[in-house]
């Protein structure tokens, strides 16, 4: 649905995105991860057509969007970071205004615009947007992204400015346009944002693409090699006795508790080496890095 | 570009300025202020035409050198000369007050973003901008238009149908007058990035092109024309001439100018005033071509030939003695047309430059 080829955009002599290939199948809930500054933020202004990139192509629902970006528009849906909207009018007015570039009737205009305000809980609102807090501004936003019904939906950091309830009904209500079909595109630096919505992640770092995939599957290859060895956790009641093994590399002891480095996954001569001694064993694992770690570590690299 | 995307940001943009407290309160005291030297002007009017009424009635009683003096009958576009004032000040002022932060409001408040992830041309958006100012100016233009039209039925005052269509002709050059200062705005609204700084930018080409060029223009013409020749050595004067039309009327018989000495033409004096007529020529036309960029010389240019043609004739040529022919609004207009193109080259020039810096601007 979504598919970027070598995507660049240059920004006086420097790169943005840098030579981006990317792909989105259609009804995923792709989470776009980077930190700030790495170009999720340019990448979605390509995707939707709002500028044109340096180099490269993109494509949503097949077609080429610098070639033909109304069409663009009328396929997808965008929530712009830091979302703003005309404060003289009010919710309705705004999506009003908005709805009439799709060429809506009145009728149809004021049916969608009822059924949108009552899906972000602005019905009944009848402040002007300029008096709105941020949270509402946010809803409104989301409300306007959905005006066209669209197959592809972009939201750019979609929580920054939501409390608790405002992010449990945002991601209720991510989980429900997924379930209608939608291919949902969500950019965030938050990780445990998108851990929770995205079923697939890209992690963009210096505007090109680190990893794609799922998250173990980006967690897994953005992991620090340590070549083929492998990290065990090991912890007895009693004190933890010598462990003689030639795969054992080193042993980093604490009581009876020790991480055991060892050329390969040793657990089960282990474990049957400790009960053979009489040992009560309390906990044996393979330690993985913690996904928060990776990321964090990709986003220092 | 379709025209119903173009619509629909023209439609907003419109119903914004009208509805907006800023446009409203501009506007309504540029109506009263009108309606005020209207009616002020409707006074002058009635009481020039009594005595045009009554010269009328001691025409036969002339004789002598004033036999063939015909009073002229006042024109109610003299009216009209108390709104151009106003125009270039508070009208300027309203056109300022809704082009100034028309994209750069959208960008502060970030609804450019969202407005543009919608299908629609950024010429589009632009384009449909200044329509909507410009219909903005041009139903304040039409309603000040309206209620000067109204007071002069109130006091019966009914215009013919060449002075009905001076009066369009100078509601037409008063909104071009309007759209240069817009279209100012509406620039510097597109290349700030702040309101504030649209704004100051604004005001400073304001005053720039309204006050500093008019003096650079005078300053350029002493400096190019030089020194004015000298009268010759001889205590005799030329003979003053008198055009008046202030009184509404102006001398049918002829005058000489040349200077008479001893029964035949000095040529000293003749040449004295041809070299007179020449610098004043020279300096004129050096003021002339510096006041073409300045909106508010073209546009008082243009007001007083439609609105006081006789003024505006003196005011070409000053040394030119001969009697004025009509030559009605056409041939008024005819004598402008450089001032005309100016106010229509200015605007655009600035509409141009704002359509290239919007189709270019950085929307991160």
């Amino acid at each position: 649905m979504i598919r970027t080829e070598n995507l660049t955009k240059v920004y006086n002599g420097k790169p943005a995105v840098d030579g981006l290939d990317l792909e989105v199948g259609e009804g995923e809930i792709f989470g776009f991860l980077g930190p700030n500054g790495a170009g999720k933020s340019t990448t979605i202004l390509m995707l939707t057509g709002m500028i044109e990139p340096t180099g490269g192509r993109c494509f949503v629902d097949g077609i080429e969007v610098a070639n033909d970006p109304l069409n663009v528009k009328k396929t997808i849906g965008y929530l712009p970071e830091d979302v703003g909207f005309y404060g003289n009018m009010t919710g309705e007015q705004n999506l009003d205004y908005f709805a009439r570039f799709y060429g809506m009737d009145a009728k149809a205009r004021k049916e969608r615009i009822a059924e949108l305000l009552e899906l972000v809980h602005l019905d009944g609102v009848t402040q002007k947007a300029g008096e709105y807090s941020r949270g509402m501004k946010q809803r409104l936003g989301l409300a306007q992204a959905l005006i066209n019904d669209p197959k592809v939906l972009f939201l750019d950091e979609p929580t920054a400015n939501l409390d608790p309830e405002g992010v449990r009904e945002y991601r209720e209500l991510v989980e429900h346009l997924a379930g209608e079909g939608k291919t949902i595109f969500v950019s965030s630096h938050i990780l445990s944002e998108v851990r929770v919505v995205c079923r697939t992640v890209g992690l963009l770092s210096k505007g090109k693409l680190a990893a794609q995939g799922t998250l173990e599957e980006v967690a897994r290859a953005l992991a620090p090699s340590d070549g083929d060895a492998v990290r065990i956790v090991v912890e007895t009641r009693e004190h933890l006795p010598a462990i003689d093994d030639p795969a054992v590399i080193d042993i980093e002891r604490n009581g009876n508790r020790a991480v055991v480095r060892a050329k390969a996954d040793i657990r089960d001569r282990l474990s049957a080496s400790l009960f053979e001694q009489g040992l009560h064993v309390r906990e044996m694992r393979l330690e993985e890095p913690e996904i928060e770690d990776v990321f964090m570590a990709a986003y220092r690299r | 570009m379709a025209l119903d995307r173009l619509f629909n940001v023209a439609r907003k943009e419109f119903s914004d300025h009208i509805t907006s407290r800023r446009f409203v309160i501009i506007l309504g005291l540029f109506l009263v202020i009108s309606a005020i030297g209207m009616h002020s002007g409707i006074e002058t009017y009635n009481t020039m035409l009594e005595s045009y009424n009554l010269q009328l009635q001691h025409m036969q009683d002339l004789e002598g050198p004033y036999a063939g003096w015909m009073p002229e009958k006042p024109s109610i576009m003299l009216v009209f000369s108390s709104m151009m004032s106003y125009m270039t000040m508070l009208g300027g002022i309203l056109a300022i007050a809704i082009g100034f932060d028309l994209v750069s409001k959208e960008k502060e408040t970030r609804s450019l973003k969202s407005l543009l992830s919608h299908p629609v041309y950024r010429d589009e958006i632009i384009n449909g901008k200044a329509l909507g100012g410009v219909g903005a100016l041009g139903f304040a233009m039409a309603l000040a238009l309206a209620i000067a039209l109204a007071m002069l039925l109130l006091f019966s005052v009914v215009p013919t149908l060449e002075e009905f269509a001076a009066i369009l002709v100078f509601g037409a050059v008063s909104l071009g007058f309007l759209l240069a200062y817009f279209a100012i705005a509406l620039m510097m609204s597109t290349v700030a990035k702040e309101s504030g700084n649209a704004l100051i930018y604004t005001l400073v080409i304001f005053f720039t092109v309204s006050s500093l060029l008019p003096m650079f223009g005078m300053m350029a013409a002493n400096a190019f024309a030089g020194d004015p020749p000298e009268p010759p050595q001889m205590p005799r004067m030329p003979q003053e001439v008198v055009r008046t039309s202030s009184s509404g009327g102006y001398f049918t018989t002829s005058v000489s100018q040349s200077v008479v000495h001893g029964g035949t033409e000095d040529p000293e004096w003749r040449e004295y005033e041809e070299e007179m007529k020449t610098y004043i020529e020279k300096r004129k036309l050096i003021n002339d071509i510096s006041n073409l960029l300045s909106p508010q010389s073209n546009y008082q240019t243009i007001a007083i030939a439609v609105t006081q043609p006789q003024i505006f004739s003196m005011m070409q040529s000053p040394y030119d003695t001969t009697p004025e022919e009509t030559t009605g609004l056409a041939g008024a207009l005819g004598k402008v047309w450089m001032n005309i193109a100016a106010l229509i080259v200015f605007p655009s020039a600035f509409f141009a430059a704002a359509y290239v810096k919007f189709m270019r601007m950085d929307i991160r």
